[in-house]
């Protein structure tokens, strides 16, 4: 391993940041690092945080989210507070951001490649023939078939997964060093949505690109990630390599978002719910913010706030009880009781009726 | 009026009849040259208490089948027949006669943009019943807090708006919404789509528990396989417009025997990686000879690895295993090669590494 890759392209620390003008805090000291080549996947549920810290990182945080608290630190230079002139010179050259809906991002009257131009054009200062040249390029580098044909459609001629690409080829047209992908592949067919998670892995490995991606499905992330980091409540709870989350995880956050996952076995089971709700943004919850939903959860989980501590190599837990072996099991046997009551009682009241 | 057309998917000696019997229904969009046939020669039925997960991908008509079955879109050709009436054919008073009684209900996609922002939750789940009449302010009240409890909402919540709540919770007023009419027949048009893993689970536990303790029959329409898997009990594979597999939902996944299938369930993100087929061995690459082409040919070929000449000719639905009585629905799959492809997708290398398309 080079020197070079050993230093993130992306560094969050301790990031915070305070939405509605600074009423509540929405993420609570998130860190984070994407280093070149690897695929950095953020897990969680709607409302954890995920979205909130890629918009940071991109630098287009919402009306009324500040970072008050924290550093972002993008190839070595902190840039936490730039201005909006400087994020200008980042923003598509050095960073490219792909997101869930395609089509909303781009123009519906203008030809999609006019489109690529465009951005080689302002970005790069190219000419319009060698931009029309290098968009050719990029076009056929996402996959799409004939790009001359597709050069001159306009996006509603083309489906999901071709404007999907189209985002892409946009997004690393300037040769960027990081991807940030916001559930880029959810609004799409399986079948469209395994080639772009296919693409990214391509590219990852071609252009040695820093990958952050979002997504709330952790069967998604399995196929994809290096390195998962597991958000709740504006927490990270946990973080490690794909191999370490999915095979052995320690938070019983992240064991509950496996049972929920798809198998993939297309084999008939219990399908499993992770009970209860997470708390509101700006609600106050002592000690451990999953406490209040955790099946293992002990008095000292409910007093104190979790620190994250090693569980083994480059893997972070904030769980009390993270490597009890008696945890899996008596989660388990509650799961398996709360399940039997919500079925009686669902029951009972239908056959009541 | 024809006489019932038999049907190749089933004997009509199952002891109960179905419920919905949809019959070679072709659906055109659209006039002139603007002309574009959605649906061609669908047939299927749904008996009651069972759910049947309708799957495809974007365009292969999944939405279009439903919101024919609900009278949206008259069909060209064919008909739908629902508890022995023919649905597709009434016109005028006899039609909305037929749609008030809300026998036949549609829970649709996105929750946040069916349900209007400025109605209560209350309100919602009791609109359909106050324009259908004949039922006092409190009999509607009564009905409404029954259904919210069957799909487990919080009273509380009735009072507030759609954009009060989480997004599960909507996905659930939805439900409730279809439920308060009594319906006999549930339509959902991807019901889970816009929801994460637990809520999506919560939803789909739901719609199995009605379908077990009302015996209500459920269309489930859905791109994602492995949702389906757990709780569907039979599945019916939609591309371009065509059904191309139908059966019980453990011997489709257990053995597809259309390629299209496999290659849906080999694209299914998963959690582990253990899969007999790899999607590289189901898609085609440039070393395949080229498909043949033509508007007889079969819907797949241009797509699928294991086209030959015989594909030139659109296949029909083949009857692997007949339905016999209601216990078992029968299987059927429209791929001339569905006997020789599996064998050929085997040989097919395995590329070691994310091979370039």
């Amino acid at each position: 391993m080079t020197g070079n890759s050993d230093i993130p392209v992306l560094r969050v620390d301790d990031l915070h940041i305070t939405v509605h003008h600074g009423a509540a805090t929405a993420v609570q000291g998130v860190s984070l690092n994407v280093r070149p080549g690897e695929v950095v996947g953020l897990v969680g549920e709607s409302g954890s945080g995920k979205t909130l810290t890629c918009r940071a990182a991109l630098g287009v945080l919402p009306p009324g989210c500040d970072i008050s608290q924290g550093t972002i630190e993008f190839g070595g230079t902190d840039v936490t507070n730039l201005s909006r002139r400087e994020w200008e010179r980042i923003h598509g050259s050095d960073m490219g951001a792909v997101f869930q809906d395609p089509a909303s991002y781009l123009n519906p009257s203008l030809t999609v490649g006019s489109q690529v131009a465009e951005v080689l054009r302002a970005k790069r200062g190219l000419s319009r023939k060698q931009a029309r040249e290098r968009t050719a390029e990029l076009l056929s580098a996402v996959g799409l078939h004939q790009p001359e044909r597709v050069y001159h459609q306009i996006p509603s001629e083309l489906s999901g997964g071709m404007l999907q690409r189209i985002m892409i080829a946009i997004a690393i047209s300037c040769d960027p060093r990081l991807l940030i992908a916001d559930e880029a592949t959810t609004a799409l067919d399986v079948t469209i949505q395994a080639e772009i998670i296919e693409l990214i892995r391509d590219l990852r490995d071609r252009l040695d690109l820093a990958v952050l991606f979002v997504s709330h499905d952790l069967a998604v992330i399995r196929e994809l990630c290096d390195r998962v980091v597991v958000f709740y409540a504006g927490q990270v709870v946990e973080s490690g390599t794909v191999e370490e989350i999915i095979g052995h995880p320690a938070h019983p956050y992240t064991q509950a978002l496996l049972r929920v996952a798809s198998v993939g076995d297309f084999r008939r089971r219990e399908l499993q719910v992770i009970g209860g709700q997470p708390p509101q943004v700006g609600e106050h919850v002592t000690g451990c913010q999953f406490a209040p939903r955790c099946h293992a959860a002990i008095d000292a989980c409910r007093t104190a706030a979790m620190p994250l501590h090693a569980e083994g190599e480059g893997h972070l837990v904030r769980c009390n009880r993270a490597g009890d072996e008696n945890l899996a099991a008596e989660i388990a046997a509650k799961t398996a009781r709360e399940a039997a009551e919500v079925e009686a009682e669902v029951g009972g009241e239908l056959a009541a009726r | 009026m024809t006489a019932t057309r038999v049907t190749e998917t089933a004997s009509d000696s199952a002891t109960t009849a179905p419920l919905l019997q949809i019959e070679s229904v072709d659906v055109v969009l659209g006039r002139g040259w603007r002309a574009a046939t959605i649906l061609s020669g669908i047939s299927l039925r749904v008996w009651p208490g069972e759910i049947v997960g309708l799957v495809g991908e974007t365009g292969s008509g999944k939405t279009t089948l439903a919101r024919t079955v609900v009278g949206l879109i008259r069909p060209k050709r064919g008909r739908v027949v629902f508890d022995g009436k023919d649905i597709s054919a009434s016109r005028g008073r006899e039609r909305r006669a037929q749609r008030r009684t809300g026998h036949i209900q549609f829970v649709f996609q996105d929750p946040l943009r069916s349900l209007d922002p400025d109605m209560t939750i209350a309100q919602i789940v009791g609109e359909g019943l106050a324009i259908r009449g004949g039922l006092g302010s409190g009999e509607i009240a009564r009905r409404v807090t029954a259904a919210a409890e069957k799909v487990g909402l919080d009273a509380r919540l009735l009072s507030r708006t759609p954009g009060q709540i989480s997004g599960g919770q909507r996905q659930r007023v939805s439900i409730a919404r279809a439920l308060a009419a009594d319906p006999r027949l549930l339509i959902c048009d991807e019901p889970v789509s816009a929801l994460d893993a637990s809520n999506r689970n919560y939803v789909l536990r739901l719609l199995g528990q009605l379908r077990d303790s009302l015996s209500l029959p459920i269309m489930i329409i859905s791109h994602d396989l492995s949702s389906l898997a757990g709780i569907a009990d039979r599945i019916v594979v939609l591309y371009r417009g065509r059904v191309v597999e139908d059966g019980p939902v453990g011997e489709v996944f257990a053995s597809p025997r259309h390629p299209y299938t496999a290659l849906l369930m080999a694209s299914a993100p998963s959690v582990r990686h253990e899969r007999e087929l790899s999607v590289h061995q189901l898609r085609r690459t440039a070393a395949d000879p080229a498909p043949p082409a033509g508007p007889g040919a079969c819907v797949f070929a241009a797509r699928c690895p294991f086209a030959a000449a015989i594909c030139a000719t659109a296949p029909e639905r083949i009857v692997v295993t007949p339905a016999v009585a209601s216990a078992s629905f029968g299987r059927s799959v429209a791929c001339h090669r569905h006997d020789e492809w599996p064998a050929l997708a085997s040989d097919r290398a395995r590329p070691s590494a994310s091979a370039q398309q």
